[in-house]
């Protein structure tokens, strides 16, 4: 539990929602980090779906209007500077510098990477859209055609793929850690109910008539049996 | 941000528990040790690592939050021992990383492979004689916890990494010392039943020099209604003893049918700090107390992990209560169903209970001479979520109610600094450099009395205060009540 702590169930779904949204926790803790990660998180979200989008749905922006594709265009370059940022932050900061790990920087320099040639692509890769769809469909559908022979595709292809075998051993999986956290989804009653403990341990301690033994006298000077009622 | 890469911190070690002590708990590996020469056990290493895979399965905290840090540096400039020494080890994440790195490379596929590419670490001697000094360096008050994205909860490496180093024989003084007159007198302070009692008749006849009113205090007392509980430092502490005198006069105008008791006179306790096995141990006196006496109920007094056992650990650790009720208040008839399993109600919960009721009749131009702040106990504020009551309370029996800065205020506090076993000599040095955030909020307030809620609060706020040259007081929130009560 950590306050502010709700006592219901629905409580703790908007607690963790608004988190979620807002990332709240980061806000308190300074403003440019809250910013950088809030950014990087959320362009990471559009990104993808636009992803999702031109690949399986290409449809769909000739209905909302390719204006979107242009700026989803602009929001993947935004998308690499706060990855730079981030970067930067990392490296530069004295404190963050001195607890970053190897794997800290491998990963960064991978989204880094990731975000840089996908950008590339976009802007000077004179990438085959329709190529790109029917290969990714393709392997989705076990019925692979080649895919199309342009280096910035198949690097970002690469390193998104590097990307997903690395997940499981990263700190990506701190994907799930927002809602797992017991310090967040927690509910306060922990006065108000019983919360089984599968491992309790027993221990002995001193009952009364030892202790009353050994202070005998003096609980006498209390009033009879060490009461003062 | 400045670092300090000299390791400043490591100057300020906690002494080591004598091998009589040791042997009396008993604790693991009794035998002569200092901070310098650990004379650990050969087999140590197995231990160590034993623990640690056994504390990842117990607790899934601890599992979860080994995993999920991803080093974003919220953390990292908001533990006040990292702002009053700029050693790197005291930033939050560096001190998880001292436990963090053995999981990842004892415990991870990556981490066994890679080693430190993937922020692992071995576990040497060395590694353990830092374990000893910055987990040691946490008072485990959870302020980290409230920035980070994940609430990765510092309190919970320096929980496990304690246990580990209590497995292979390093305890520190301070909080044995402690946890060795408990098992005895049954409080840490030692008090037998006959100086409890000579303590209680002054009190006794304090409180009627004064008021002329004559009270009488039950101790022992079976059939009692409501069993209360309180930090045995409100005996004989100054300024606690203010705040005890505050909570007796209270009782005696409700007529409350309490009793206090000689066998489980401590609600404080220090094997919180040390490992669950004391903590329940120490836990378990006050649940015995309670079925011996037969009382209905449990009413704690003001302090800060006292209350953090009583909230979060009571229930689940000392399960059998059946003989318990649960609470509700004989004066005002409220049911305080936020306790309803582990039957323990906080005093602040009370009192502003029966101010609501309005059961209680204040003057408080006794109280004007102070221009009271509050200042937030880590473990009630940010455990129990204990925030408004307190203030609801001052705001009826002061005249003048000033807050703090909201940074160091609420769910942000920085407290006492002195919680976790810190409170030592030892520590004194590191301790008053860490505190001068909070010194200098207080100080913007121009008040001139600070409200607390904790016994350690008010162990070393005095100390704090002189050194920095504030001429502020300090004092318990129920010293405030009982100035102000009018008795009858």
């Amino acid at each position: 539990m950590l306050t502010p702590a709700p006592i219901t169930g629905t409580g703790v779904v908007k607690r963790l929602g608004l988190e979620f949204l807002s990332f709240g926790s980061l806000r308190k803790a300074g403003r440019k980090l809250w910013l950088g990660g809030w950014l990087f998180h959320l362009l990471l979200g559009v990104t993808l779906l636009t992803h999702i989008v031109t690949i399986f749905f290409p449809v769909i922006w000739s209905t909302v209007g390719y204006t979107w594709y242009e700026v989803a265009g602009y929001a993947g370059i935004l998308f690499a500077a706060v990855i730079s940022f981030l970067l930067f932050r990392r490296l530069f900061h004295p404190g963050i510098r001195y607890f970053s790990k190897y794997s800290d920087y491998f990963l960064i320099l991978l989204v880094f990477s990731l975000a840089f040639v996908g950008d590339y692509a976009r802007v000077f890769g004179k990438l085959d859209q329709g190529a790109v769809s029917s290969y990714l469909i393709g392997l989705l559908t076990f019925q692979p055609v080649l895919p199309p022979s342009n280096l910035a595709f198949l690097t970002h292809f690469l390193l998104a793929q590097l990307l997903l075998m690395y997940i499981p051993f990263s700190k990506v999986t701190h994907l799930v850690g927002w809602v797992l956290a017991p310090t967040r989804n927690q509910r306060n009653v922990a006065r108000s109910e019983w919360h089984r403990n599968p491992w309790e341990p027993r221990v002995e301690i001193e009952d009364w008539e030892s202790y009353a033994q050994r202070y005998r006298r003096e609980l006498e000077e209390l009033g009879p049996g060490g009461e003062r009622a | 941000m400045r670092l300090d890469l000299t390791h400043p911190g490591r100057k300020y070690r906690l002494h080591a528990t004598r091998k009589r002590d040791m042997e009396a708990l008993p604790l693991p590996f009794p035998r002569d040790w200092t901070p310098d020469n650990f004379n650990l056990p050969p087999d140590w290493k197995e231990i160590a690592l034993r623990k640690l895979d056994e504390m990842r399965r117990k607790y899934r905290g601890l599992q979860l939050f080994l995993d999920i840090c991803v080093g974003c540096g919220a953390c990292a400039d908001k533990c006040p021992f990292f702002s009053g020494t700029a050693d790197p080890y005291n930033m939050p994440v560096a001190r998880q990383d001292l436990l963090r790195g053995v999981y990842r490379r004892y415990f991870t596929t990556t981490g066994r492979i890679l080693k430190d590419l993937a922020g692992g670490r071995e576990l040497t001697e060395d590694l353990i004689r830092d374990w000893y000094v910055y987990y040691y360096q946490c008072s485990q008050c959870r302020r980290c916890a409230v920035f980070c994205p994940f609430g990765i909860d510092t309190a919970v490496f320096t929980m496990a990494a304690r246990e580990i180093l209590t497995a292979i024989g390093l305890t520190p003084r301070s909080l044995t010392e402690s946890i060795a007159k408990c098992e005895v007198s049954g409080n840490h302070m030692g008090i037998s039943p006959s100086a409890m009692l000579n303590t209680i008749r002054f009190m006794e006849d304090e409180i009627k020099e004064e008021s002329g009113i004559e009270i009488h205090v039950p101790i022992n007392k079976k059939g009692a209604e409501i069993l209360f509980i309180m930090p045995s430092a409100d005996f004989f502490g100054e300024p606690h003893w203010h705040t005890f005198k505050g909570y007796l006069k209270l009782f005696h105008q409700i007529g409350l049918d309490y009793t206090l008791s000689t066998y489980a006179s401590e609600g404080g306790n220090f094997g919180t700090w040390l490992n669950y096995e004391h903590m329940k141990k120490i836990n378990r006196k006050i649940v015995h107390e309670a079925q011996r006496l037969g009382v209905k109920w449990i009413l704690g007094g003001e302090c800060g992990h006292m209350w953090r056992v009583l909230h979060a650990y009571m229930g689940t650790m000392n399960v059998e209560r059946d003989f318990l009720e649960e609470p509700i208040s004989p004066i005002t008839g409220t049911h305080f169903k936020n306790a309803n399993h582990s039957k323990a109600v906080h005093i602040c919960e009370f009192t502003a209970d029966l101010i609501l009721h309005n059961k209680l009749r204040f003057d408080s131009s006794r109280n004007e001479q102070y221009a009271v702040t509050y200042s937030d106990s880590c473990n009630p504020a940010r455990f129990m979520g204990l925030i408004e009551e307190p203030r609801y309370i001052l705001q009826q029996v002061c005249k003048r109610y000033v807050e703090l800065n909201p940074e160091v205020n609420r769910e942000r506090t920085i407290c006492c600094l002195g919680g976790g076993g810190l409170l030592a000599d030892e520590t004194l040095e590191l301790r008053l450099r860490a505190i001068k955030p909070k010194i200098d909020a207080i100080h913007e307030t121009g008040a001139n009395f600070l409200a607390l809620i904790c016994a350690i609060d008010k162990a070393v706020y005095p100390e704090y205060l002189k050194h920095y040259g504030l001429q502020t007081q300090v004092g318990g929130v129920h010293e405030l009540v009982g100035n102000a009560l009018v008795m009858t």
